[in-house]
């Protein structure tokens, strides 16, 4: 496959420019890049979601033009999208084959779509029953899924767009020894990441792109991780930087035997007790799913729960959400779309959610001091909008949760409850929050921090917990705490004290 | 107790007959039971399964269907002008012509231009309802029998038979004996009442009757085993996987309601020509709505629809025949719960052991108490029923995942 001057712009903004890179049939060719790079705008170009303004795409040595993923599927380029594109109820059979059936006069011959399918599932190297709806599956192996529904569509050229971004350590090598499988089998693999060590192991050729362009194309054995990083920034990097802080002896938050259940399942939270400290930012690591959400949300007030909870010594067990916030509990959303913000609302209105009562008098909102305080958290957070008058949702997504943890931070908070605080953010904007974060902290503030980037985790946390269906199965400090330690923990392989 | 599939399929089916039986002869009362009430019953049972059926392919593709009454009304009415005009065949089929041009306006309102769905299916039962009185000005009012509010009555209606050699139906002109009503009448414990019920499924159907509950498999295999049937539950379960895989999910919108659609007029005409033969204002009397009810109770399938569709038309079909029988009805839920009781023993859940005897004890009081029960109460079982079920199953219900979200073509990227 060879690519040539790809440019693509979208109003605004030129997400791709003059991109050219060649790739070679039966080899895993890695690209990377910082979020907002252009990678995914090269990938759809790939895959034919959008056309590109200029430039060529080649398969074969002949040029393609691809108007629709069709195109591109005929082509034999298949794609694995980062968020899985399956129907839950539907089995993994019907998943897999839906748009391309095998069937006479219009009636699916499952049996021969099972063969096939098993086949498939051989050469790649995995088991699954293909009758199970996909709702019951594991996030590895619907990965396995969507790739099994790429490959029955008989294609050569594989598109991974962030695959691991999903998976635990070990999900990770097994999804490596797949690709390799493939591979070996004469597939070819792009691979989209940003996730340096993980392209480094795996691929054959490394692109970097940053700024919508390519940098230049390295084999793994001539770079190091460092240079590599270099590369993709084009500077210095910005780290988790090391810790200088002492953490103090007042308990801000205390949690004991705090419980979640649900009529009819196991319970969501199962006995969790912990303590955060003055100063001290704890971690919770664990695959999504194993009730970081519901922990966060029982702190807050939104979920029954039995066990107590205290702020600053205060019992808020029974409290109200509003009550927990006025006792110093401040909350950064999982999702900050769902929850953070009123995307059609504007952002200084965004932003007085959560302090109306201090910016309002015998019930009537002071709009000025509510804009200027906008302006303060815009201003001091790095937010790019033209002012704080436009919607919420005509932001990019890092402005957006730059929003976000800025009207939290600005509320002065005694504990933090920080969930996936740079999920999706780029490299700039995620060093601010961290400085953000860390400057707070050491002014006193106690953070639960939840994240699934364990480079995130490890690098800021004084102490790290593990959370595995429910309960906390692990306590580590961070550098005890490799990432495959933690993923033993995180995958219930292996109980801690 | 674990027994086979087919094992536990029997039980379901032989011990409410068993108990029906035993209340049969312990109170001497046999409406429960008898071939005239499965006979009413299954003739009432049918519009509410064909609505449920138009519930479940509109939902299946991804839309919500209020409108289903409505659909039902046009289908009434053009059920109705159609056999007055052209016979009762031609009749069925205008209503479901009828039935499908209101699944083609909510289409192009929710799937075209994205009108919330819910709004969009209020307005075409009130658009129905209004917009038939119309039209009967136009075509009905000053014909013999016709009026603002009724069709002129039919000449001929759609033809009904008896199912040779098990009830007397007629072969070639010879009349083959009549074996199932020669059983009910002998009143046997378990064989007179499951003669009585397989009697009263096979004698005197109308073709109409049968094209309904044959909707049922055939709505089962084009929606599992079909390549259309798949991608039409993948639009209602997943459509931007979908379109990402090449099915056209608008396209298929369309023809899940417009297959809605057909089914709802085609209730609407089983009311207007093969259970009366007129049409009538008001005909559907909110099945519309009972329908969607069996679709939710019925988890989506067509068997569980069927199985909604059965409770409210027996419960109707006892009303209307055996109005007496109808406290006996309380003595079968009493006896049922003592079984359920005695089965939580044995399997020691103890949660429902506890209910079930709650309920039986109820029950029983209620056989004991009440002389006469009222028809507002009698009315409202199948609807209790129904909200039992949504209390107890709704952590196992799976509708379909994207059922009322409108969607937009390549607005997932």
């Amino acid at each position: 496959m060879e690519l040539r001057n790809i440019s693509k712009g979208f109003p605004g903004v030129i997400a791709n420019r003059d991109i050219s890179m060649s790739v070679e049939r039966g080899t895993i060719h890695a690209i990377v890049g910082e979020n907002g790079a252009g990678k995914s705008t090269l990938m759809k170009t790939l895959y034919g979601l959008h056309r590109p303004d200029s430039g060529t795409v080649a398969v074969h040595g002949q040029v393609v033009d691809f108007r629709s993923p069709s195109d591109a599927i005929e082509a034999g380029i298949g794609m694995v999208h980062q968020h899985f594109m399956l129907a839950d109820n539907l089995t993994v059979l019907e998943n897999i084959i839906l748009g391309a059936e095998p069937a006479k006069a219009g009636v699916i011959n499952a049996r021969e779509a099972g063969r096939k399918i098993a086949e498939l599932a051989k050469s790649l190297g995995v088991e699954i029953d293909v009758n199970s709806p996909v709702a019951e599956l594991g996030v590895g192996q619907r990965q396995r899924v969507e790739i099994l529904k790429v490959l029955y569509r008989g294609a050569k050229t594989l598109i991974l767009d962030e695959p691991t971004a999903v998976l635990v350590p070990q999900e990770v090598d097994e999804l490596f020894d797949n690709l390799r499988r493939l591979v070996a089998a004469g597939t070819t693999v792009l691979f989209i990441s940003h996730k340096l060590d993980e392209v480094l192991a795996v691929s054959n050729r490394i692109t970097v792109i940053r700024q919508g362009t390519t940098v230049g194309t390295v084999t793994p054995a001539e770079v190091t991780r460092r240079q590599l990083a270099e590369m993709m920034v084009g500077s210095d990097l910005p780290q988790p930087a090391p810790r200088t802080t002492q953490v103090r002896e007042q308990v801000r938050l205390e949690v004991k035997n705090l419980t979640v259940a649900r009529v009819g399942q196991r319970d969501l939270v199962r006995d969790v007790s912990l303590a955060v400290r003055s100063g001290e930012i704890l971690g919770v690591a664990g695959v999504e799913g194993n009730g970081q959400f519901e922990l966060c949300s029982a702190l807050l007030g939104r979920e029954h729960s039995t066990g107590t909870v205290a702020i600053d010594g205060n019992d808020v067990s029974r409290a109200s959400v509003r009550e927990r916030m006025n006792a110093g509990l401040a909350y950064v959303p999982f999702d900050r779309q769902r929850e953070g913000l009123m995307l059609t609302s504007s952002l200084w209105e965004n932003n007085l959610l959560g302090q109306e009562e201090k910016f309002t008098k015998f019930g009537f909102v002071n709009v000025g001091a509510a804009r200027a305080a906008c302006r303060t958290v815009i201003k001091r957070f790095g937010v790019l909008t033209p002012s704080e008058e436009v919607p919420a949702f005509a932001l990019s997504g890092g402005n957006q949760q730059k929003l976000v943890v800025g009207r939290t931070m600005s509320m002065n908070p005694a504990v933090l409850l920080a969930a996936h605080p740079t999920r999706g953010i780029d490299v700039g904007a995620q060093a601010a929050v961290w400085e953000e974060v860390r400057q707070a902290r050491d002014a006193g503030l106690a953070v639960l921090l939840v994240s699934a980037d364990l480079d995130e985790l490890l690098g800021l946390s004084d102490r790290v917990i593990v959370m595995f269906e429910g309960a906390i199965v692990a306590e580590l400090l961070p550098r005890e705490a490799t990432p495959e330690l933690l993923g033993t923990y995180m995958t219930g392989a292996k109980v801690g004290s | 107790m674990k027994l086979s599939r087919r094992a536990r399929l029997l039980v379901l089916f032989a011990v409410p007959i068993a108990l029906m039986s035993i209340v049969r002869l312990w109170s001497g009362e046999d409406g429960l039971t008898s071939s005239d009430t499965i006979g009413a019953s299954l003739r009432l049972s049918v519009p509410i399964l064909l609505a449920g059926l138009a519930g479940l392919w509109a939902e299946r593709c991804g839309v919500l269907n209020i409108g289903i009454e409505g659909m039902m009304i046009f289908g009434t009415w053009f059920g109705g002008w159609g056999a007055w005009q052209f016979g009762p065949w031609l009749g069925l089929a205008f209503a479901v012509l009828g039935g499908m041009l209101g699944g083609l306006i909510h289409a192009i309102a929710t799937v075209r231009f994205n009108v919330d769905q819910i709004i969009s299916g209020v307005v075409l039962n009130l658009l129905a309802f209004f917009g038939v009185r119309y039209m009967s000005d136009l075509a009905f009012v000053g014909q013999p029998g016709g009026g603002v509010s009724q069709s002129p009555p039919q000449t001929s209606a759609i033809p009904r038979f008896d199912v040779p050699f098990i009830s007397g139906g007629d072969l070639f002109g010879w009349k083959s004996p009549n074996v199932l009503l020669s059983l009910e009448d002998s009143g046997w414990f378990f064989i007179g009442d499951l003669a009585g019920i397989l009697y009263g499924l096979t004698n005197n159907l109308s073709w109409g009757t049968v094209i309904g509950v044959a909707a049922v498999p055939a709505t089962f295999w084009i929606l599992w085993r079909t390549r259309l049937g798949l991608r039409l539950r993948s639009s209602g379960e997943s459509p931007t996987a979908a379109e990402t895989l090449g099915v056209n999910v608008i396209r298929l919108r369309y023809v899940g309601l417009l297959v809605s659609g057909g089914l709802a007029g085609y209730a609407g005409g089983i009311l207007a020509i093969v259970a009366s033969s007129y049409y009538r204002q008001g005909q559907t009397a909110g099945r519309g709505y009972i329908g969607l009810a069996t679709m939710i109770f019925g988890n989506w399938r067509p068997i569980g629809v069927l199985g909604g569709a059965s409770l409210f038309g027996y419960t109707e079909g006892v009303k209307l025949v055996a109005n007496d029988a109808i406290s006996t009805l309380f003595l079968f839920v009493a006896l049922a719960a003592v079984l359920l009781a005695v089965m939580a023993v044995v399997n020691r859940t103890t949660t429902r052991g506890i209910v079930a005897v709650f309920v039986s004890v109820i029950a029983a009081y209620a056989y004991l108490a009440i002389e006469d029960v009222p028809q507002s109460l009698t009315q409202s079982l199948p609807y209790l029923a129904t909200l039992i079920v949504l209390a107890t199953a709704s952590q196992r219900l799976r509708p379909p995942a994207m059922a009322g979200v409108p969607y937009r073509r390549g607005e997932s990227h």
